[in-house]
């Protein structure tokens, strides 16, 4: 049956429609789970607040034994999910640089938007930072393009590199969520933070 | 127990579960037997070997002939720009960008119409389009294309034009060399001279 944008069930139109919508529920989470303090996102690195790493980790299991569910019903067809292609050295730099973004900016590009919807005057310059940013990588883009596309290993994964299945990969993500999801309470008791 | 810890615990669960599982590799069929019924009824997949023969010779470049017999039978013989895709190895992921997509006209053909139907059969149920069946096969192919019976001199005007479309047709395909025979009475203007057309292109056709 699924997925049901690429075997057009769903048509292009209602596609960005139903996108919209999500759209709006995710910017409303992200708010009402106070995702537009910057100080929530800075407390990750500084381990006052690992709510962050809580919230997108069980957001990430979630969709992965949602899908892995639905293909072992046979409602979802996962040949014909879009894997992103990996360049290794353009997503270890670019890595670097959003985490960089994050602790100096005390946002992420999701939350800047959710934040300066709700009038943050310091959301509104980091966003007018990421419009710079994309507007600087566009025009230099000749210069960097050798490096952007070097070390290309296609839509790989990491699953198919060690050689288990997709469920195994599955049960060990899950497990390292949890033991993460530990550490960052023990964090969260060793460096407490009353105010902020 | 908190709620926190009996999410943990069920996702512990879950997770358990489907790495125990084995992984659904199946391709599950597209269309459902109802489906099929009307498409096969429908007889919509069918491609006469006239409008081949004009495609091939007009070098039609939506046209994808595949033949879907064995190697060897693809050597020993196959119409022109055919690509070979045997029947054993149709699912095969080296194979589906030609027959999953929706540029191209595929027409598929094999002997008779049985194993170019089967094929169809399978990747229309995969929900894959553009796929055709080349009514006949190669047998009537050779029978009407390449080596036309003149038809009765009762026989309707039509029956005469379609006649000198294949002598021509076949000409350029490198069929028999018989002479044309052209049709008592002229039905229309035109068809005359699509022949003559096809006659030309006969040499480059033959090369």
């Amino acid at each position: 049956m699924g997925p049901l944008v690429p075997q057009e069930i769903i048509g292009a139109s209602w596609n960005l429609f139903i996108a919209f919508g999500i759209g709006i529920g995710f910017g409303f989470v992200l708010e009402q789970a106070g995702f537009s303090s910057s100080r929530k996102l800075a407390g990750m690195f500084y381990g006052y607040d690992t709510v962050v790493l809580k919230v997108f980790f069980t957001g990430a299991i979630t969709a992965m034994l949602g899908l892995l569910f639905f293909s072992l019903f046979g409602w979802i067809d996962l040949s014909l999910i879009y894997v992103n292609p990996t360049f290794i050295w353009s997503a270890i730099v670019g890595g670097i640089i959003m985490g960089a973004g994050f602790i100096i900016g005390g946002f992420c590009p999701g939350t800047s938007v959710c934040a300066a919807a709700i009038g943050k005057i310091d959301a509104m310059v980091f966003i007018g930072g990421i419009v710079l940013g994309i507007f600087f990588f566009a025009e230099g883009y000749p210069l960097l393009k050798d490096f952007y596309m070097a070390g290309s290993f296609g839509p790989i994964k990491v699953s198919d590199v060690l050689g288990i299945s997709g469920g195994v990969m599955a049960f060990l993500v899950i497990i390292a969520a949890l033991v993460m999801f530990k550490l960052g309470e023990l964090a969260e008791k060793k460096w407490p933070r009353e105010e902020y | 127990m908190s709620i926190r810890n009996l999410i943990f615990i069920g996702l512990f669960l879950l997770g358990m579960v489907i790495a125990m599982v084995p992984e659904n590799t199946t391709k599950p069929y597209k269309l459902t037997a109802e489906d099929m019924l009307i498409e096969v009824q429908g007889a919509a997949e069918m491609v006469d070997a006239d409008e081949v023969a004009h495609w091939i010779i007009s070098k039609d470049p939506s046209l994808q002939l595949i033949d879907v017999r064995s190697p060897d039978e693809y050597q020993t013989y196959h119409l022109d720009g055919a690509i070979n895709i045997p029947l054993s190895v149709i699912l095969k992921d080296e194979y589906l960008d030609y027959l999953d997509q929706g540029i191209k006209m595929n027409v598929l053909y094999s002997n008779g119409t049985m194993n170019s139907h089967q094929s169809w059969m399978i990747l229309r149920q995969l929900g894959f389009e553009n796929n055709y069946v080349l009514q006949g096969g190669l047998n009537y192919w050779f029978d009407t294309i390449m080596n036309p019976q003149a038809p009765s001199v009762y026989s309707p005007n039509e029956e005469f034009a379609k006649y000198d479309f294949r002598k021509a047709a076949s000409g350029a395909l490198g069929g028999g060399g018989v002479v044309a025979m052209s049709a008592p009475a002229k039905t229309k203007a035109d068809k005359p001279k699509v022949i003559r057309k096809k006659k030309k292109k006969a040499p480059a056709g033959g090369c």
